[in-house]
Order: C-alpha cells, then sequence, then structure tokens
C-alpha cells in the first residue's frame, strides 16, 4: 500500500510540473506578443531617424494547443494519481485537506479543458489553470503526513454518502472556478477590448452554463449533506460554520441566477456577482482554518 | 377641426384597505425586493458563521475600540433571532405570493403564446436565418412547421395580411419547473417548522452499561444498554464504536439492536444514535438500616473535582442519606499537569467522599476514601460497595415528522433546478412573406443576450434548410456592448 501511495504522490509532482507549464503557456497565449516595430526615416537633411514601437498581438495558435495539450497531460497525471490512491485507501481520496484538494486539482482541470472544448475558448485557461496551480502549491505545502492514507473515523464511515457529497462539492467549486474565470475575462474584455479575446457575450453565457453546473451541485451538497446529517447526528441542520458558510455561497449564486434571469443583468454587474461569489467560494473551502464544527476532519 | 380636452378622465378613487393591500402584494411579487430579501438572508447568514469563527476576535485584537461590537456579535446567536426568523419568513411569504403572481404569466406563454410578431423584432434580432423559396407563402410556411415540428418543436402559424406568423418552441413546461423548485424552498422551512413543534431530540442521553433509562417525551419508551464496545486504531483515535440495546415498553421488550455512528437504530418514529461514551462506575449504596439507597452505574465525566481536575469525575446527591458523594477516577493521562493530581489513583482504583448535604447531615466534615473495585468500606454511616467499572453510552434521540418533507422538498429542487437549467424554454419566431418569385421566411430565436440560445438556433436553422432542401442564410447583428447592459425581461412582440 505505501508504494501505491508514494507512487501516487510521484504522479501528483508530474501533474504539479505539466500544470505548472500549461499555465504558464495560457498565460503567454491569452496576453499575445509584443511586437516591435522599428521603422527608418531619412530626413531632408540626409540624415536618419528610427522610431520604435511596440504593440500587442495574438499569439501564435501553436503555444494555445501546447498550453491544452500540457493541461491534458496534467489531469491525466492527477487522474492517475487519485487512481493509486483509491486503490491504497479501497476508497476516493476525499476525507482530508491534502486528499479533497488532489481531487479539486483533477475535478478543476476536467471541467475547464470540457468547457474549453465546447466553447472553443483558450484564453480562460490563463485564468483558470494558475488557479489550479495555486491549489496544488497549496497541496504541496500541506503536512507531509497529511499524504498517508488513514482507515476513515466513525463520523466519516459512509462511503457512499461520502464519495457523493463530497464529489459534488469539489464538482461545484471547480465549475465555480470555471465561471469565476469567465468574469474576469469579461472584465478584462469588455474593459480593454482585447480584440483576440473571446467576446463578451460568449463570456457571459459560459460563466452562466457553468453557474448551472455548479448551482444544483451545491445544492446537491447540501441536500446530502442534510441527509449524511441526519444519519450520523440525527439533525438534518446543525447551523455549524461549514453548513452556513456553504448556505451563503449558495445564496449568492442564487442572487446572480435571480439578477440575471429575472431583472436581465448581464455584463459588468453579473460578472462582480460572480466574483463576490468566488470569494464565498474560497472562504468555505478554506474556512476551517478560522472556525471548528463539526466537520473539522483532517482540515477539510 | 380636433377638439383637445385638458380634463382628466375620473379616476375611481380605491378604498385604503384595497390600496394597502395592493401595496403588500406588490411588495412580495416584486423581484427586486426579493433579491434585497436573499442578500439580507446571505449577510446574516456570513454573520452567523463569523461569529463562529475566529475572525470577530481577530478584529478585536486589531482595533481594540471595536471590542464591546465584538463582543455583542459573538453574544447573538444570529440563526435564532428575530431579525433571521423576520426575514425567512419574508422571503417564504414572498415566493408563495410571487409564484401565484407569476402561475397565470407562465402558464399563458406555455398554452396561449402570442402567434403574431413584428418585422422590426426580425430585423433587430441579433441572428436571423432567411428562406427563399418559389413556393407560396402558406405552402412555405407549412414546410417549415413540418421541419421544425421534425426537430421537436411545436408550431403554431397564423396568417395576417397575406403574410403567414409562425411560433414555434420547444421545451415549454420547464418554464413550470421554477414552482416546485420555489415550492420545495417553502417545505425546506416548513419542514424545520413541524420538526420544532411535533418532534423532539435528546442530545444527550446517556446510559451506562447494564443500566435502564427511560426515554420520556411521552414515548413510554425505556432503554437499556446490554454492551458497549469499540476499537482504536494505533494512534488511539477511536474507529468503531457501538452500542447494542433493548428497548422496552411498558416492561416488555419491543426491540433489539445495535448501533454506531451513521448506523442509527430505528424504532417505530424514534431514532437513536450514537454519539459519544465514557467511563462509568457501578456502585452499591446501602444506609445502616441496610436499606438500597442506589444499585445502578455513574457516569464519570461531566463532574470536575478539585483533588484531580483532569481525571474523570462524577457527583450525585443521596439526599434520603444527608450527604452528597463525589467518586474519582485515575487519571487517564498522569503525564498531563501531573502536580494537580492529590490522589495519584492506580487503576482499578477509584477515590470516593461524602460531604454534608443540608443542615441536618449525619456528618459534620467530609469523609473520603480509596476503594479498589469489588471491595466494600464503610463510609459514615453508608456502606459502599464498588461493583466493577464501566463504559457508558452517549445517545442521540429524536423523533422529527418533517423529515419527509425535507426529502420531498430536496427531489423538488434539485428537479426543478435540473429541468429549468438543462431543458430551457427554446422559442422561435418567423414571418412567411410573398415574393414576386414566390415567398421568404425569415425566422429569429428570442434569444436577446443568450449565447448558447443563438447557438442552438442556427443548428436549428441549418438543419430546417436541410429538411426542407433550402439554403439557409444566417445574418448576425452585432449585439451592443454590455458593459453596463440591464433590461427588463418582457415579452417578445
Amino acid at each position: 500500500m505505501e508504494s501505491l501511495v508514494r507512487l501516487s504522490f510521484y504522479f501528483f509532482a508530474a501533474a504539479t510540473i505539466a500544470l505548472v507549464t500549461s499555465a504558464a503557456c495560457y498565460l503567454v497565449y491569452a496576453v499575445g506578443r509584443i511586437r516591435l516595430r522599428h521603422t527608418a526615416l531619412t530626413t531632408s537633411a540626409g540624415t536618419t531617424v528610427v522610431s520604435h514601437g511596440a504593440s500587442l498581438e495574438p499569439a501564435s495558435l501553436g503555444i494555445g494547443r501546447f498550453a491544452t495539450l500540457l493541461a491534458w497531460f496534467g489531469v491525466a497525471f492527477q487522474g492517475i494519481s487519485i487512481l493509486l490512491r483509491t486503490i491504497a485507501a479501497g476508497r476516493l481520496p476525499l476525507s482530508n485537506m491534502y486528499e479533497f484538494s488532489s481531487t479539486f486539482i483533477l475535478l478543476a482541470g476536467l471541467v475547464y479543458l470540457v468547457f474549453e472544448r465546447w466553447y472553443g475558448v483558450r484564453q480562460l485557461g490563463a485564468i483558470v489553470l494558475p488557479l489550479i496551480v495555486a491549489m496544488a502549491t497549496y497541496v504541496w505545502l500541506l503536512p507531509s503526513d497529511l499524504r498517508e492514507v488513514d482507515a476513515l473515523i466513525p463520523a466519516l464511515q459512509n462511503r457512499p454518502l461520502m464519495t457523493i457529497h463530497v464529489s459534488m462539492a469539489i464538482l461545484a467549486y471547480a465549475t465555480f472556478a470555471v465561471a469565476f474565470a469567465a468574469a474576469v475575462l469579461f472584465l478584462i474584455a469588455n474593459r480593454w477590448r482585447v480584440t483576440w479575446l473571446p467576446g463578451p457575450d460568449l463570456l457571459d453565457d459560459l460563466a452562466f452554463r457553468a453557474v448551472t453546473i455548479g448551482f444544483p451541485a451545491l445544492s446537491l451538497v447540501l441536500i446530502l449533506g442534510s441527509v449524511w446529517a441526519y444519519r450520523a447526528w440525527g439533525t438534518y441542520w446543525q447551523w455549524d460554520p461549514k453548513e452556513t458558510s456553504a448556505l451563503f455561497t449558495w445564496l449568492i449564486y442564487g442572487v446572480y441566477l435571480h439578477t440575471r434571469s429575472l431583472r436581465g443583468w448581464r455584463g459588468n454587474r453579473s460578472a462582480a456577482i460572480l466574483l463576490v461569489a468566488f470569494a464565498a467560494v474560497v472562504f468555505t473551502y478554506f474556512g476551517n482554518y478560522i472556525f471548528g464544527g463539526l466537520h473539522a476532519y483532517g482540515g477539510v | 377641426m380636433t377638439h383637445v380636452s385638458l380634463d382628466r378622465p375620473a379616476v375611481n378613487p380605491r378604498a385604503l384597505p384595497e390600496l394597502v393591500v395592493d401595496r403588500i402584494w406588490r411588495f412580495f411579487c416584486s423581484v427586486r425586493a426579493a433579491i434585497a430579501e436573499i442578500a439580507i438572508l446571505a449577510l446574516l447568514v456570513l454573520a452567523g458563521t463569523l461569529r463562529g469563527s475566529s475572525v470577530p476576535r481577530t478584529i478585536a485584537d486589531t482595533l481594540p475600540f471595536a471590542t464591546p461590537l465584538v463582543e455583542r456579535w459573538y453574544a447573538w446567536d444570529v440563526f435564532r433571532s428575530l431579525p433571521f426568523a423576520s426575514i425567512l419568513t419574508v422571503l417564504a411569504v414572498a415566493i408563495a405570493i410571487c409564484t401565484i403572481n407569476r402561475a397565470p404569466g407562465i402558464w399563458q406563454a406555455i398554452a396561449h403564446p402570442t402567434v403574431v410578431t413584428t418585422h422590426g423584432f426580425l430585423r433587430n434580432a441579433e441572428t436571423s436565418a432567411t428562406f427563399a423559396s418559389a413556393l407560396s407563402a402558406p405552402e412555405l410556411a407549412s414546410q417549415l412547421q413540418d421541419a421544425l415540428r421534425a426537430g421537436r418543436y411545436r408550431t403554431i402559424g397564423e396568417e395576417r395580411s397575406g403574410e403567414v406568423h409562425l411560433y414555434a418552441d420547444r421545451w415549454r413546461y420547464s418554464r413550470l419547473a421554477t414552482f416546485p423548485f420555489h415550492l420545495a424552498l417553502i417545505m425546506i422551512l416548513a419542514g424545520g417548522i413541524v420538526g420544532a413543534a411535533w418532534g423532539f431530540r435528546d442530545n444527550d442521553f446517556i446510559i451506562p452499561e447494564g443500566s435502564v433509562r427511560e426515554l420520556g417525551h411521552g414515548t413510554g419508551l425505556t432503554v437499556r444498554l446490554d454492551d458497549f464496545s469499540e476499537v482504536y486504531r494505533e494512534d488511539g483515535t477511536p474507529l468503531v464504536y457501538r452500542s447494542d440495546v433493548t428497548i422496552m415498553k411498558n416492561g416488555d421488550t419491543v426491540n433489539t439492536g445495535s448501533m454506531t455512528v451513521n448506523n442509527p437504530l430505528t424504532f417505530g418514529d424514534v431514532v437513536f444514535y450514537q454519539s459519544g461514551f465514557g467511563q462509568a462506575v457501578a456502585l452499591k449504596i446501602e444506609d445502616s438500616a441496610g436499606e438500597v439507597l442506589f444499585d445502578d452505574a455513574l457516569p464519570l465525566g461531566p463532574f470536575q473535582s478539585k483533588l484531580n481536575p483532569d481525571a474523570p469525575a462524577a457527583r450525585m446527591d443521596l439526599v434520603p442519606a444527608g450527604v452528597a458523594m463525589s467518586i474519582v477516577a485515575p487519571d487517564e493521562n498522569p503525564a498531563n499537569a501531573p502536580e494537580l493530581d492529590t490522589l495519584r489513583l492506580r487503576p482499578g482504583d477509584m477515590f470516593f467522599m461524602i460531604r454534608p448535604l443540608g443542615a441536618d447531615s449525619p456528618i459534620a466534615a467530609p469523609i473520603g476514601a480509596t476503594v479498589s473495585q469489588g471491595e466494600s468500606i464503610e463510609l459514615g454511616d453508608l456502606s459502599l460497595t464498588f461493583v466493577r467499572e464501566r463504559r457508558f453510552s452517549v445517545l442521540q434521540v429524536a423523533r422529527n415528522p418533517g423529515i419527509p418533507l425535507f426529502i420531498a422538498a430536496s427531489v423538488l429542487l434539485v428537479g426543478g433546478l435540473a429541468v429549468t437549467f438543462y431543458f430551457p424554454h427554446r422559442r422561435i419566431r418567423a414571418i412567411v412573406s410573398p415574393t414576386p418569385g414566390g415567398s421568404e421566411a425569415q425566422l429569429a430565436p428570442v434569444a436577446r443576450r443568450d449565447w448558447s440560445a443563438k447557438r442552438v438556433f442556427e443548428q436549428v436553422a441549418g438543419d430546417v434548410g436541410r429538411r426542407i432542401g433550402l439554403e439557409s442564410h444566417l445574418r448576425m447583428n452585432e449585439p451592443s456592448p454590455i458593459g453596463e447592459a440591464s433590461y427588463r425581461v418582457v415579452a417578445p412582440p
């Protein structure tokens, strides 16, 4: 088992390298390339004046394709890492912050690549991939004892519910990360009119589609968490900080959906709500560092 | 000659109650108010969440002048406060009234949609498709309808001034999905109220091994803990703990079973959950006349003894004997603050002390003694036998009649969301006009600022073209920048 866990970690390391490189390529692709211009002018006096100029132009498609390829490699390595750990533990790795964040890296990468394929928008990777790299860095910084596979404590010994409840949370957070990236890109595209970025309509729609996956997933997290709480603790709602922070996140995305569908809000205001909502996601994700409660299992 | 009158038309003044009802109704129907209510609820939830964290303390440490405010924050139980209950109530009422208010309009759009549209709508649509044909307008309209029906669109046609107006839609019933979703939110709140009003919950139902406890709450049940077992991991954390119990009613055994965390035991509508465990002591105490004052097990733990604050301890009042008894067990972790342990008990020993209780107590000063398991001693006038060490189990017992409501609400909520998001109401409007060469059809989706709907329309237009053997000419109107776009969603012309 130990060798499988070690091998799983090596694959995580390989995934990190691929994702870091991919993030760099996506950034280069999104920012574009700087073209320097030198124009030599001959004056009437016979002297030559050279004017220097620089402009931003779209990066070559090749770097974008390379970024996507590397992202797929990263996701594949991370998938193998999760698979090996699943075999070693006899369950999906979802029980502590190391496992939760590792699985988040896999799902966030996968969700992003699916959206990239659906919408043909590669520039989104310049925001999502750095987020994934930040999460990988966080995993590297976690105490090394969390890398060991431990038996589940009694409160977590409900594999079907734990698998669905926690997986849904990761799926929700991953899709919200994509929505956040689309909102940021929207604001950039709308503010500076960068011609090679996708159109605002497309980004607005992409963010909405991501939320239409994430919001039902987060609803399922709350519902399945309640069902699990009822089985384990005898009550389906305890006002535990983790529960209420997830509820807070759900309400913010509820505001986003209502303002968009009933008030017709699009554009900057919608994007701003998505930024606030993603801040709520981050708060819920790392909330256990500032509050204890019933969800204080291995930092999750 | 035209005569213009500046007199205002007579308006029937409305009665004040009618006006008030109308205003209240409008408030609860207002989307803006609903969004504000959700936002306020979210802020209260955030305040309640942060109350359970170290954030307020950090604020007080950073900004000392904020300390009184932070203390009030910690003292404020947000989720049981009047503002929180009020906003939930307002939101529930708003959901109900809003739903009632929207229902006729939604049903009208499903059952009797407006068919006639305008050339302006088609001209200004962000995307549209045109088909030119040698057929007459009614014939082309008929072909278009057949092609759209083949794509599972419902179509309705109406002839107006020589032109044929078409309306086509798909997944129209998905507009109803908003109702189960919002009903689910009300049902969840109702489930909470039902559970609180007609259910009960006992968080600390403590039973020592071999003891029998009455459940109460009108159930008529008593519970005996037959056995408690626990399995530890190498690092000392519990892996499994299990209680085997017998449930009795009027002295008769009605159920036996065991429970672990995540595997509760159910009897009728009462559910027993494994919550915790600890050390207990089985005692027999008799007075000088041989009358048994106590013959049961006593849980150790919640009481702290000054003789060793770290050790499991208990206290009970023996009122008939006029004494209070305290019991202290050996320290579970002798290495932790050994200077506080004044007893230094060995494993298997227990320290007992009686103190005077009341003015007519038979003893004047405390009397204490260390007793080994199975031994008996005399403490004052009392004969005490330390029968054995035992375990006690902490159970949670609950009856919640709101659970069926919660489960039904969950299904409605997820189902409603899934239908709303994944089967959106797609609508197409068209006008088929006669031309010198035959006819021309112009189609456009009702999809303002909806990138996905526009892509779907382009696909549908292509499919329709293939089915009727005509080439579709797609036209895109570049939408205006939407940096600050905001508009009311209104019914199309």
